[in-house]
């Protein structure tokens, strides 16, 4: 009754365990069960023998790969009957002895002399693979024992694991054996490297089988681990050497692509770890400072997108590799900025430089992966190099925007000039002192203004838009007001015009300003011919009555004028004049030549201005006066003539006034007029630290006024406009600690 | 020779005519304007007093406004206050 039971059982799951294998072999396996059950008991001892017997036969023939004799089912029906008579126990270590006696007879075929390893490592795979096709049949014969004995008794092998625990101990851990196979495995890696091509199935299948009897990880890994060790450490001190970082980043990534192959292919997947860290730690990771040392700059200059964008990718994989090439980023910032700026020859092009040099580092920011930290060192850097000289940035961008306002700047759509003013934001953005910037700017807007130069109404007020967006209302409220006043003085003028009803020859046009919104001029006395001075009279007049309180000041400096010159008969010209340039030309309806100490006397125009404007009429590419001396320099002998011969091949001539020289004392103006403002402004915070704190001493007072200033500014300086304050009474020393300041109300 | 002007563009620059630079009450020069406005001009006019000193109309109307005791006399001369009318 209960080998009935057992027997069932066992044909349950045989039946399950067969189904998932073969289906003709799991009939013929539950008719055999049946069987089984008729099979009466006979003597023990003699049936276990004679049924052994045949197995022992077609084990045999398994290990030596000819045919068995006797059918898989009736050995099957036998390892069952002796499982049945519960022999289990024995016919396990029947087949056990069986197996090694065949491995150790191997063992002497692996452990000949052979000199090719390939073919070694072949015959080893062909030794292997013949092991596990008569494993698979000799389980299939004793699947009764696995399923029934090895089952109820967890210690012992199964038949499967039984064949590889022999095959590992006899034949993989002999020492020679291991030996060669190790070695030949990665003599074939090895040459497979060094762009041979190997059978990669051969590899794959060896490596499965030390993974499979579980020395993958202490035999193999550790020495490909070492063997790759050596060679990457190798191949990156030498080929630094010899290669351009480009070649070598792209050799570094062929390396990491051709590990990664190997890993899919044959490599088990627990090797990746430490493979790809030893390629990445040898070919980089050691090596960061000199790669960066030796190429970054050299990728930079040529904008080699691709490699920088391996380049970052590679160091991204260290600790510190993302961190090194910014420092090396922002270095090489300031590096090529400084270069830009600081020379002074290099002024007439420095913006242009600027520009190209940010849109530059714009593309390259794409290699950055969206790094902000990279965005910061960006900005820093800029930051850093562009205030390295002072003032001179500030300067040129004012004037790089007045050349695309101004009238005649023929660069482009209203679209593409706000796209340069938008660029041009960007370079102000990282400016110190934009007070500098301020007093330029406003300068030349007033010029553009004054003298009707502006290219577009809408670009001007697009671009004081941005500066406000960029730097508040206070900044623009200035530039704003002189916008103000030229609305302003078109609606005085209109009114002027009505009261004066008759129209004269002389037609007037006064631009009224108010004084704080505008760079200071200075005001001159100059003799105007009465026809001028009696319009201008009237203006004031009108001006005074409209507006009670307050008076007018002429600022001849920024007149200019509309005039007809008859030259000779049928050569008639429109001249745009500036108002000194027509004053002096007025007096040769008088005479031909005049000296200059005639013009003087008859405009009293101031001496430098007078030489200005006698050099743009006599020396300027418009010859309309030639000079008695030689050269540019006007002196106070020179006699002016009127040039009879003048042609011009336009009916409309602008003369302009001589630039350079006019420029260089306007910086000296407009610079000397910022440090002023910037005095106030540090004697303004200190008194406002001063009122409200009543007494503080010196170190505390300079450093809360450098925390307010927007300009950077020394302590010495600082120092001197508090002795000022003192000397004017607005602080002094306190008696006990002269260290210390009261504020005096 | 013979050369006509045809036009003339000047520039002009307007000042107030005050006996003082700056306004007594905010400190502020009066080319600028009061410290509550933005524009010097028609909008932060300046008047002037019967006693001759002159003031950002702001500045003097928050002064008389404000100051219950001294209210109606100048801040400058303590004389009564009385706008004088041109
Ligand atoms: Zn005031
Ligand atoms: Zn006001
Ligand atoms: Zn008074």
């Amino acid at each position: 009754m209960m080998s009935t039971r057992t027997s069932e059982q066992a044909a349950k799951k045989l039946g399950i365990m067969m189904s998932s294998r073969s289906s003709s072999n799991g009939q013929a396996a539950k008719r055999l069960i049946i069987r089984n059950l008729k099979v009466a008991p006979r003597n023990e001892e003699d049936n276990f023998l004679s049924l052994w017997k045949h197995i022992d036969e077609a084990v045999r023939a398994i290990h030596e790969s000819r045919p068995v004799s006797m059918s898989l089912e009736l050995l099957y029906q036998s390892v069952e009957n002796i499982c049945a008579e519960k022999k289990s126990s024995m016919l396990y270590s029947a087949l056990r002895q069986l197996c090694e006696e065949h491995i150790r007879r191997e063992v002497p075929k692996l452990t000949l002399e052979m000199n090719d390893q390939i073919e070694y490592l072949k015959l080893l795979n062909r030794h292997w693979e013949d092991h596990c096709s008569h494993m698979v049949m000799i389980c299939q014969i004793f699947l009764p024992l696995d399923r029934g004995y090895v089952l109820n008794n967890p210690l012992i092998l199964s038949i499967w694991d039984l064949g590889l625990d022999l095959f590992k101990n006899y034949i993989i851990i002999n020492k020679t054996v291991q030996t060669r196979c190790i070695s030949g495995l990665l003599t074939l890696i090895d040459s497979e490297r060094s762009g041979e091509l190997i059978d990669r199935s051969l590899v794959k299948s060896l490596l499965t089988m030390l993974y499979k009897l579980q020395l993958y990880q202490p035999i193999f890994e550790t020495e490909f681990i070492k063997s790759s060790e050596k060679l990457y450490s190798h191949e990156g001190e030498s080929l630094l050497q010899t290669f351009e970082i480009p070649e070598y980043l792209k050799h570094v990534e062929k390396r990491l692509n051709e590990e990664n192959n190997r890993l899919l292919h044959y490599l088990h997947p627990s090797t990746r770890q430490p493979l790809i860290n030893c390629v990445e730690r040898n070919l980089i990771g050691e090596h960061v400072n000199t790669i960066l040392q030796k190429g970054f700059d050299n990728l930079m200059d040529d904008k080699r997108l691709d490699d920088l964008k391996l380049l970052y990718n590679l160091l991204s994989r260290f600790l510190n590799g993302v961190e090194q090439l910014k420092n090396f980023y922002s270095q090489y910032i300031k590096k090529r900025g400084r270069d830009i700026v600081i020379n002074p020859e290099k002024d007439n092009t420095m913006i242009q430089e600027l520009l190209d040099f940010k849109e530059k580092l714009d593309l390259i920011s794409e290699c950055w992966n969206n790094n902000e930290k990279f965005t910061h060192a960006l900005k820093d850097s800029f930051e850093h190099f562009i205030n390295q000289r002072s003032n001179k940035p500030a300067e040129l961008i004012a004037k790089y925007i007045d050349t695309k306002l101004r009238a005649g700047n023929k660069e482009a759509t209203e679209e593409e000039l706000d796209k340069i003013l938008d660029k041009i934001m960007v370079l102000f953005r990282f400016i110190h002192g934009k007070d500098v910037f301020e007093a330029f700017y406003k300068k030349d807007l007033a010029k553009r203004l004054l003298v009707g130069k502006s290219a577009s109404v809408d670009a001007e007020k697009s671009m004081l838009s941005k500066l406000k967006q960029e730097c508040g209302g206070v900044f623009t409220l200035k530039l704003e007001g002189m916008f103000k006043d030229m609305e302003l003085s078109k609606d005085v003028m209109s009114a002027f015009e009505q009261q004066l009803q008759i129209k004269t020859s002389l037609s007037i046009y006064v631009n009224v300003l108010t004084l704080t919104h505008w760079p200071s001029y200075t005001a001159s006395n100059i003799i105007l011919p009465p026809e001028m001075s009696q319009l201008q009279e009237k203006f004031t007049e009108f001006y005074k009555k409209k507006y009670s309180g307050r008076n007018l000041q002429w600022q001849p400096s920024l007149g200019h004028c509309l005039v007809k010159g008859h030259i000779s008969p049928g050569n008639n010209k429109e001249f745009q004049l500036s108002l000194y340039q027509t004053l002096v030309l007025l007096l040769y309806n008088a005479k031909d030549d005049l000296s200059y100490e005639e013009i003087f006397e008859s405009t009293k125009i101031e001496e430098n201005e007078l030489k200005r404007t006698l050099q743009s009429l006599a020396c300027g590419k418009v010859p309309i006066l030639t000079k008695s001396s030689k050269g540019v320099d006007v002196h106070s002998e020179d006699i002016f003539k009127f040039n009879k011969s003048f042609t011009h091949k336009l009916y409309r001539i602008r003369i302009n006034q001589v630039q350079l020289k006019e420029t260089q004392e306007e910086n000296q103006s407009t610079n000397e007029k910022v440090f002023q403002d910037r005095q106030y402004q540090v004697d303004a915070a200190i008194v406002r630290i001063m009122k409200m704190r009543k007494s503080l001493p010196h170190n505390l007072l300079v450093t809360e006024v450098v925390g307010q200033l927007k300009f950077s500014i020394k302590p010495a300086d600082i120092k001197k406009r508090i002795e000022s304050l003192i000397e004017r009474d607005y602080l002094a020393r306190d008696e006990q600690n002269p260290n210390q300041y009261n504020y005096l109300a | 020779m013979k050369v006509t002007i045809k036009g003339y563009t000047g520039v002009a620059v307007w000042k107030w005519v005050a006996n003082d630079d700056t306004c007594g009450i905010c400190r502020m020069p009066f080319d600028s304007c009061c410290n509550d406005c933005k524009y010097p001009g028609d909008d932060c006019p300046l008047v002037w007093g019967q006693c001759s000193h002159c003031f950002h109309m702001h500045c003097i109307m928050k002064w008389v406004n404000g100051n219950q005791k001294s209210n109606q006399s100048c801040p400058m001369c303590r004389q009564a206050w009385k706008i004088k009318e041109k």
